[in-house]
């Protein structure tokens, strides 16, 4: 069977999470938080989409639920020609197989009783993968791929550093063939120097392996790195999502300037004179958001219709998404 | 390819090359062999158990046999531990005392560990009404007092249950029938197991609640395992630590608890040895035959504090940072 390379492999259509909670000291008011609101994009085969945003604006949320880790409140993700939303727990299991996660904390994604090899091996024996007597060369050749010495196969995490347990994490992932993995922050929490080697050994594997990811950060320096297109959310919403470089070069929507302008340049002296999008105000709650436009009480363009009307997801040139009033 | 392997060996932690792999279950251990009074409390409940499962091979005499010419003798090259008031072996009754204790310790922790780890797995894993139902049992249970269980059931069932065996021996003439005894002995401590499982449900119960929403659970459901698989393979091993722990107090509490209810009459009865009736026994005759009180209470009292090291230690090792 041959497949498009550019076909879309994951389609996301008004993906909703809301979260009830309870607040005050004896849980008396129920509340929502809505983390993640009308979201829509397509990520293409073999790509990897960026998704950048502030802490707390959703980004995990939307990794968790096209994988269907969280239930979403509304929408649908298709993968393929299947509609991951209306599965059951049940069939979605031999699908999870083909999507697949990396997370942000190595540390604690890891069974601390299981040897490593018995952790990247455990995935090929439950969807039976492969025959027995193949498991523990696959496991040695995961192991070399994700530059782990196949010595340590019987080691336990506990033993091994934050960014050699992601490349752990990262074979684990990969004993399923999968398709598609979200790595929901996967170099954040890592010194600098293990970012730039798990950002290299991602793009690697992506290449040996056609993969296709959602690569989940906050700091735009190792998303422009690794992404093909980068989506820029905001308080459960997307607000832009183009190109890497259309993006870099001309962010449309406010608040994408604004982030982009609060990255500093490495040189003193452009750094001291360049122009900074300074935004007012902090994050509005997102147990009640603005309405309208989320983003309108800090954006320096709104006017009118933000207050009121959320404003659509189009596309404004090819392959260039946005919501803003103010962006014609 | 890129050069990540070479990457890798860069920040190799100092002194992993050549060092045995360490499971966290053998750090505990290594961690328990460094603590002496743990070390002391596991060799004497080690040599406890030697002791109970070697009894018949190694007592000097039948712990029955009554010799009224050697009564009440004390310490001899015969009798190491000296006789009592029928003039049979101290130290035969006090190794046999040691297997009734042990077996009752033994079976009443199991019976509960049973009922209490898997009611208590069940209520953590799957929440909601099911947890609701189950913790209601077991504020039901805990709110029974054990003694009083004890007492009752012995003016209540044991007089009927032992009528209706010696019909049914005059019936059947099965031998079985004739072993009044040992129901008398099964249906206190039965009674015991049945009321003694409400920790260990909710310790377990807790374990998994806080387990349950560990990472690494939910890494295991995104790679498509079964919830049986995670709940076995994933979230019990990590949350045995602590009942390892409260199950080695338990051991010690159930021997305490067998002979303080042999003592008081409503557990062992005679001439089934157990510590609690010799103490019994004893305690009506020490002023004149000491050594009848003290062979059985000093080792009851050494056994106890064994356990009380070997669960402490257990504790420090399980859990080098504390969850008290």
């Amino acid at each position: 069977m041959k497949r498009d390379p550019n076909a879309t492999l994951i389609k996301v259509r008004s993906l909703t999470k809301h979260f009830p909670v309870r607040l005050g000291a004896y849980g008396q008011h129920k509340a929502t938080v809505y983390a993640l609101d009308d979201v829509s994009f397509n990520i293409f085969r073999g790509e990897t989409l960026g998704l950048v945003g502030e802490s707390g604006c959703g980004k995990t949320t939307v990794g968790l639920s096209i994988l269907q880790l969280h239930r979403p409140s509304r929408g649908e993700v298709w993968y393929e020609e299947i509609d991951l939303t209306k599965l059951k727990e049940a069939d979605l299991r031999p699908l999870r197989q083909k999507l697949q996660i990396v997370f942000q904390d190595p540390y604690s994604t890891l069974n601390p009783r299981m040897t490593v090899g018995a952790a990247i091996a455990e995935p090929m024996s439950v969807h039976r993968r492969c025959e027995k007597q193949q498991i523990q060369e696959r496991v040695e050749r995961l192991m070399d791929d994700t530059g782990l010495p196949m010595r340590y196969g019987n080691r336990y995490p506990h033993e091994f550093s934050g960014g050699q347990r992601q490349r752990i994490c990262i074979a684990r992932a990969l004993a399923c063939d999968p398709e598609f993995i979200v790595c929901d922050e996967p170099v954040s929490a890592l010194d600098v120097s293990i970012q730039a080697q798990i950002s290299n050994l991602l793009k690697d594997l992506q290449e040996k392996y056609n993969l296709t990811y959602l690569f989940i950060a906050h700091d735009l320096a190792v998303v422009k790195y690794i992404s093909s297109r980068i989506a820029v959310m905001y308080l459960g919403k997307l607000a832009e999502l183009a190109p890497r470089d259309m993006l870099f070069e001309h962010p449309l929507h406010p608040y994408t300037q604004a982030l982009l302008s609060a990255v500093p340049v490495p040189n003193p002296k452009e750094e001291r004179s360049r122009q900074q999008a300074l935004l007012e105000g902090d994050v509005p709650s997102s147990i009640s958001p603005p309405k309208g436009c989320r983003f309108h009480p800090r954006c320096p363009l709104a006017f009118e219709p933000c207050s009121d009307a959320v404003p659509d997801w189009r596309e404004v040139d090819n392959n260039h998404w946005i919501a803003c009033h103010a962006v014609k | 390819m890129s050069s990540s392997p070479q990457a890798f060996n860069e920040v190799l932690p100092e002194g992993l090359e050549g060092h045995e792999p360490t499971s966290l279950w053998r750090d505990a251990f290594d961690r328990l062999k460094a603590n002496k009074l743990a070390v002391f409390g596991f060799i004497i409940v080690v040599v406890l158990l030697l002791v109970a499962i070697l009894g018949p091979f190694i007592t000097p005499y039948d712990f029955l046999s009554q010799d009224l010419s050697q009564r009440n003798q004390s310490s001899s090259a015969a009798h190491l531990l000296g006789t009592d008031d029928l003039g049979r072996d101290v130290l035969s009754r006090v190794i046999y005392g040691a297997r009734t204790a042990t077996i009752v310790a033994f079976s009443v922790t199991a019976v509960s560990l049973l009922i209490g780890v898997s009611l208590g797995a069940i209520a953590g894993y799957s929440g909601g009404r099911v947890d609701s139902a189950i913790v209601w049992i077991i504020d039901l249970t805990m709110s029974i007092p054990i003694l009083l269980l004890a007492v009752v059931i012995n003016v209540s069932l044991k007089t009927p249950v032992t009528y209706w065996m010696d019909d049914m021996y005059l019936k059947t003439h099965n031998p079985i029938y004739r072993e009044t005894i040992w129901v008398d002995f099964a249906l206190v401590f039965g009674a015991l197991a049945l009321i003694m499982w409400p920790p260990y449900a909710r310790l377990i119960r807790g374990q998994i609640l806080s387990i349950r929403n560990e990472n690494y659970v939910l890494a295991a459901r995104a790679l498509g395992f079964s919830n049986r698989r995670i709940l076995f393979r994933h979230i019990l091993p990590n949350g045995l630590g602590p009942v390892i722990v409260l199950a080695s107090a338990g051991l010690g509490q159930a021997m305490i608890l067998e002979s303080a209810f042999s003592f008081l009459g409503i557990g062992v009865r005679p001439p089934i040895p157990s510590w609690g009736n010799m103490i019994s026994d004893g305690l009506r005759v020490w002023r004149n035959y000491p050594h009848l009180l003290a062979a059985p209470a000093v080792v009851l009292g050494i056994i106890t504090v064994a356990f009380s090291f070997l669960g402490d230690g257990l504790n420090d090792a399980l859990n080098p940072k504390g969850w008290r």
